[in-house]
């Protein structure tokens, strides 16, 4: 299964959604807008959820007819049947797919093991929605048969149940936790920061005010200061 | 649509591939899978956090329900989701130039690919497949991926500085100290917000930051 590499996993979950409406709108489009008003960076639910490195969610409609002209040798092949009957050339078209269902498909990228993932999203997945307070049901809410979803374990297992394992699984980044990640990228801004204010000073004054950088940012503490999961600003 | 995080864009593409096909797609993937140098070219894009390929047979989209229509599809599916960094043409263009033949082999069994020299069929390609996404979360909006790799790499070498170069003489520091900048030259940079590269996303921002502002 190539759904991990290292210690990254690639969650794939396509949910169908429920065919119907409220009123004029499907049940799909109040996804997609349920999906579209998430608040995004630190705000974002999944800045809540631990160890998402990136992740994202859209409702797939329908899928696409191969309308436009390719290098595909079947095809071009067939082309040679117009010669005889325009018929013969349609009927050697690609064919036309549509799917019966709308699916939510919500793709994730984080550091770890599935299941504790899974309860992390289920745990911790919450955002403002002017006011009001919303968690994971809330997004998954119209899709088909989550009303049997009552509490973490009914919630794991049915992501599993709409889970697709990844053929080829590409990890172009480091396979470090997340904190790790933030931590160095803390680092990395701090000490850039250290470097260009100390151009051209004393031996003495640097080395001095490097203890005194080194106390502030604590290079080893995992738990000392470090960039928030989703920070969008210095 | 919200195809971008900060620095991150996010790509999702599904494409329909012959079901007798799908061994030939799978069996390219497991060989790359084993075999890591095939992916060497990926590698040299380091504008890729991560990236997938999914096959969903024509009979394995998930299902649920009785109530839940079954689907009846000719072909299978490929998706492919991908994260980096820089524009939709500088990702796409970069894939084309830089391997070729590699982005073939993972493609070239979907109906109707056009291959990806030359360029212009190959964009229409993805456009035409390319579906918009909802909500894009990065943990590091402002880091590209280059910036994650190089702040692993300088938070080793600060630690390893501190502890063998902070206590000795003034003059003896100053020279690790100059040495350590010397090895790190292509790993340091200020992080900020990306500056606007879509419309689109500018939207979804100024959208959410007016949503706080009344809130």
């Amino acid at each position: 299964m190539a759904t991990k590499s290292g210690n990254a996993t690639a969650l794939t979950v396509l949910s169908p959604i429920k065919n119907g409406a409220i009123g004029e709108m499907s049940f799909a489009d109040i996804t997609r807008e349920r999906c579209l008003r998430l608040p995004i960076h630190e705000k974002s639910p999944l800045a809540r959820v631990p160890n998402t490195y990136l992740a994202r969610l859209f409702v797939l409609d329908d899928v696409f007819y191969e309308s436009l002209p390719g290098s595909d040798s079947v095809f071009n092949f067939s082309d040679i049947t117009s010669f005889f009957s325009d018929a013969a050339r349609k009927a050697a078209l690609p064919k036309k797919d549509h799917l019966q269902s709308r699916y939510l498909v919500f793709s994730s990228n984080f550091y770890g093991d599935l299941d504790d993932y899974l309860a992390g999203m289920w745990e911790k997945w919450a955002y403002d929605a002017h006011g009001n307070q919303r968690d994971i049901r809330y997004i998954w809410e119209h899709c088909v048969a989550f009303d049997q979803v009552n509490d973490c374990n009914d919630f794991i297992g049915y992501i599993k149940k709409c889970q697709l394992d990844a053929s080829l699984f590409f990890n172009g980044s480091t396979d470090d936790s997340l904190q790790e990640q933030l931590k160095a990228l803390y680092l990395k801004q701090e000490f850039t920061k250290f470097v260009v204010a100390h151009q051209g000073k004393s031996a003495e004054e640097i080395q001095q005010d490097f203890k005194t950088f080194i106390d502030r940012v604590q290079p080893e503490n995992m738990d000392g200061p470090s960039w928030l999961p989703g920070q969008s600003m210095p | 649509m919200s195809n971008i995080a900060g620095k991150a864009y996010a790509m999702n593409v599904i494409t329909p591939i012959r079901w007798y096909k799908v061994w030939i797609n799978r069996l390219i993937f497991k060989i790359a899978l084993n075999k890591p140098s095939t992916l060497k070219g990926l590698i040299t894009l380091s504008l890729i956090h991560y990236a997938r390929w999914v096959i969903i047979p024509r009979n394995a989209f998930p299902h649920l329900d009785p109530s839940q229509p079954k689907e009846n599809l000719n072909y299978a599916y490929m998706l492919f989701f991908s994260n980096f960094n820089g524009s939709w043409d500088q990702y796409v263009d970069s894939f084309t130039f830089a391997i070729p033949s590699g982005l073939d082999l993972f493609w070239k069994w979907n109906v109707r690919y056009p291959k990806s020299v030359p360029l212009t069929p190959f964009h229409n390609y993805i456009r035409h497949n390319q579906i918009d996404t909802s909500h894009y979360y990065s943990a590091y909006p402002m880091a590209a991926s280059n910036d994650v790799k190089s702040a692993k790499k300088l938070k080793q070498a600060l630690i390893d500085f501190n502890a063998a170069s902070s206590n000795k003489t003034p003059d003896e520091f100053l020279v690790d100290y100059n040495r350590l900048l010397n090895h790190l030259q292509h790993d340091f940079g200020e992080m900020r917000p990306t500056p606007i590269v879509s419309l689109a996303a500018q939207a979804v921002k100024e959208r959410f930051l007016k949503s706080q502002a009344s809130h």
